[in-house]
C-alpha cells in the first residue's frame, strides 16, 4: 500500500497563530480517510494548507510529488480537489456553469465535459430538473451534491471534503455519505473527509485521525478509533 | 415631437459613451471588489498616446487600436506592480493607490504632451461633416457620428458578453467575481484573472476617452473629469456588479442629461432648471433608485440559502 498523500510534520496559520503545530498524516491510494476534530481543532487549516490556499510549512507529498509550496491552481492541476467548507457554490452561476467551472483544469474538448456533466445529472436528478437555475437558489442539500459533482468534474485523484455535513439534516447527510462511500467503492476515489459527524464517517472510513488543537492525538483503524475511550465519549456520544 | 426624439438621440451617442466606460469600471468592480478611480485619467493618458501616434501620420483608427493595446498591457502592468501588492495589505490602501494613480495620470499627461492643457485637436473616425447626418420624421436629425459612436459601444458590449458567456476566459472571470476562494480551489489562476481584467477594463476606457475626444475634437487634461463622474454614477445606478447594468445605467444617464438640459427650454420651468443642473438631476434619479434598490438596478443582493 503506497501513500498517495503523505503529509510530516505540517504548520499552518493565519499570520502570526499557528492553527497546525506539526501534524502528521497519510491517505492511502483507494482509501477513505477521515480527520474527526471538535470546532477551532484545525480541520479547515488543515484542507486549506493542503490545497495550498494558505502559509504552510512542512512536507506535503502527492504521489511522490512535494506540492507544500505549491500554489492552488497546481494543486487543483495535479490532481486534488476540494469541496471547501460551505459548499463554496457560485452561486451567482446556473447549476451547469458551476459543473463547467469544476472542469476549467481539464483540457478536454466540450463533449466530453459535456458527456461528464450529463452523466452526474443522471446521478443527481435533482440538478438535472434544476440545470439553468442560479446555484445559490438551491437546497444546502443539492448544492452539497453540486458542491461533490463540481469537484469532481476535475476528475481528480484525491478529493478534499470540509465538513461534507454541516448544516444539514440526518436524512440528507446519510445519503451525502452514501455517496461519498460509493465513489470510493465503485470507482476507487481516494477521500479525506475531516467531519465532527463521527458515526457517519467511521462507517465509510478505513484510517481516521484524531485532530485536537493543531495536533494528531490518535490515529488508527475505525474500530481502533471506536474502542478508543476518549474519542468515543467526545465524538460518538457513548 | 421631433424634438424629444432629437434630445433622445443626442442622450444616446453620450449615454453610449457614459456606459463604455462604466463597463471598464464594472470589469475591474465584480473580480476584485475595487473600484478604480483612476480609471478615467489612465484611459485619458493613453488616448493622447492615440493623438501621437495620429500625429506622426499612424491613421486614427489604427491609433486608437495602438492605444487600446498599450493600454491593455499598461492597466494589467498596474493591476501587478501597484495594486495588488496594495491589496495584500488592505483594501483602503488600493483607494489611496487608485486616486494616487488618478493624479499622477493627469500630471504625467500634462508634462510629457505639450498643450494638453489647453486640449490638442483630436479627429473622429465618423464622418461628421455639418451635414452628415439622416433627417427622420418629425424634424430630428440623427448624425452619422452618434449612430457611429452608438454602434461600435453596442459592439464592444456584444463581444463583451460573448467573452463573459461563452469563453473559457469569461467562465473563469465569472467564478473569480462570485467566489474567489472556490475559483481557486477549482484551479484558476486567479492573479492572471485580476490581470486581464484590469488589462481589459483599462483598454475598454481608451476607446471610450478616444469617443469622447472625437466628439469634442479635442482632448484636454479635463476631458474625462465629468465623464467619469456620471460613468461612476451610471455603474453604480446598474449595479457595480453587472455589466447589463453598466450598459443600461449608461444610457439612461445620457437620455435623462440630454433631456434635462434641453427640455425645459420651451417650459415654464425654464428659469429653475437648465444646462446646469443636468448633473444634478441624474444624480437626484440615482439617489432615489438606490433609496430603492439599494444594489442598484441589475446588481445582486446576494442572498443564499443555506
Amino acid at each position: 500500500m503506497t501513500a498517495l498523500l503523505e503529509i510530516t510534520d505540517l504548520w499552518a496559520g493565519y499570520g502570526r497563530q499557528q492553527v497546525l503545530q506539526g501534524i502528521n498524516l497519510h491517505v492511502d491510494e483507494g482509501e477513505v480517510a477521515v480527520i474527526l476534530g471538535a470546532n477551532g481543532a484545525g480541520k479547515t487549516t488543515t484542507m486549506r494548507a493542503i490545497s495550498g490556499m494558505i502559509e504552510r510549512r512542512g512536507s506535503v507529498l502527492f504521489q511522490g510529488t512535494a506540492i507544500g509550496a505549491a500554489s492552488p491552481d497546481h494543486i487543483v492541476h495535479a490532481g486534488i480537489a476540494q469541496v471547501p467548507q460551505g459548499r463554496g457554490t457560485f452561486t451567482d452561476l446556473t447549476v451547469e456553469d458551476n459543473l463547467r467551472a469544476g472542469a476549467f483544469v481539464r483540457k478536454n474538448t466540450n463533449d466530453s465535459i459535456d458527456t461528464d456533466i450529463r452523466q452526474w445529472f443522471e446521478v443527481f436528478p435533482r440538478l438535472a430538473e434544476r440545470r439553468l437555475q442560479k446555484a445559490g437558489s438551491l437546497s444546502g442539500g443539492e448544492q452539497q451534491m453540486l458542491a461533490i459533482a463540481r469537484a469532481l468534474m476535475s476528475k481528480p485523484t484525491l478529493l478534499l471534503c470540509d465538513e461534507p455535513s454541516l448544516g444539514l439534516a440526518p436524512i440528507i447527510t446519510q445519503e451525502l455519505f452514501d455517496v461519498l462511500g460509493r465513489l470510493n467503492a465503485q470507482d476507487g476515489l481516494s477521500i479525506l473527509i475531516v467531519e465532527q459527524n463521527a458515526n457517519l464517517a467511521l462507517r465509510i472510513a478505513h484510517q481516521v485521525f484524531v485532530l485536537e488543537t493543531g495536533t494528531i492525538t490518535a490515529s488508527g483503524t475505525p474500530s481502533e478509533i471506536a474502542q478508543n475511550d476518549t474519542v468515543r465519549k467526545a465524538y460518538l456520544g457513548f | 415631437m421631433g424634438d424629444i426624439l432629437q434630445y433622445f438621440l443626442n442622450g444616446l451617442a453620450r449615454g453610449s459613451i457614459y456606459s463604455l466606460v462604466a463597463l471598464g469600471l464594472v470589469v475591474i468592480y465584480q473580480g476584485t471588489g475595487h473600484l478604480n478611480f483612476a480609471q478615467g485619467e489612465m484611459s485619458l493618458f493613453a488616448t493622447f498616446g492615440a493623438w501621437w501616434f495620429n500625429d506622426h501620420g499612424v491613421p486614427l483608427w489604427l491609433s486608437i487600436l495602438l492605444a487600446a493595446s498599450f493600454a491593455f498591457v499598461g492597466g494589467g502592468a498596474i493591476e501587478f506592480g501597484l495594486i495588488r501588492p496594495a491589496a495584500k495589505k488592505s483594501p483602503f490602501a488600493v483607494v489611496v493607490v487608485t486616486i494616487g494613480l488618478f493624479q499622477a495620470f493627469n500630471s504625467l499627461s500634462g508634462l510629457l504632451f505639450k498643450g494638453a492643457a489647453t486640449g490638442l485637436s483630436f479627429g473622429t473616425i465618423f464622418p461628421n461633416k455639418p451635414n452628415d447626418f439622416f433627417r427622420l420624421p418629425g424634424g430630428a436629425v440623427w448624425r452619422y457620428e452618434n449612430i457611429g459612436v452608438l454602434v461600435t459601444v453596442l459592439i464592444i458590449t456584444a463581444l463583451l458578453f460573448t467573452l463573459f458567456r461563452k469563453t473559457k476566459v469569461g467562465l473563469a472571470m465569472r467564478m473569480v467575481a462570485n467566489n474567489a476562494d472556490s475559483a481557486k480551489l477549482s484551479g484558476v489562476p486567479t492573479n492572471k484573472v485580476l490581470m486581464l481584467s484590469w488589462g481589459l477594463a483599462t483598454a475598454i476606457g481608451t476607446i471610450g476617452c478616444a469617443l469622447v475626444a472625437g466628439i469634442n475634437t479635442n482632448v484636454s487634461l479635463g476631458t474625462m473629469f465629468g465623464v467619469f463622474l456620471l460613468a461612476s454614477a451610471a455603474a453604480i445606478l446598474g449595479g457595480l456588479d453587472s455589466p447589463l447594468g453598466a450598459v443600461v445605467g449608461g444610457l439612461s444617464l445620457g437620455v435623462i442629461e440630454s433631456f434635462v438640459t434641453n427640455y425645459p427650454k420651451d417650459w415654464w420651468a425654464s428659469t429653475y432648471i437648465g444646462a446646469d443642473t443636468a448633473t444634478a438631476a441624474a444624480f437626484v434619479i440615482i439617489l432615489v433608485v438606490l433609496l430603492v434598490r439599494p444594489s442598484g438596478l441589475f446588481g445582486s443582493a446576494r442572498v443564499e440559502r443555506v
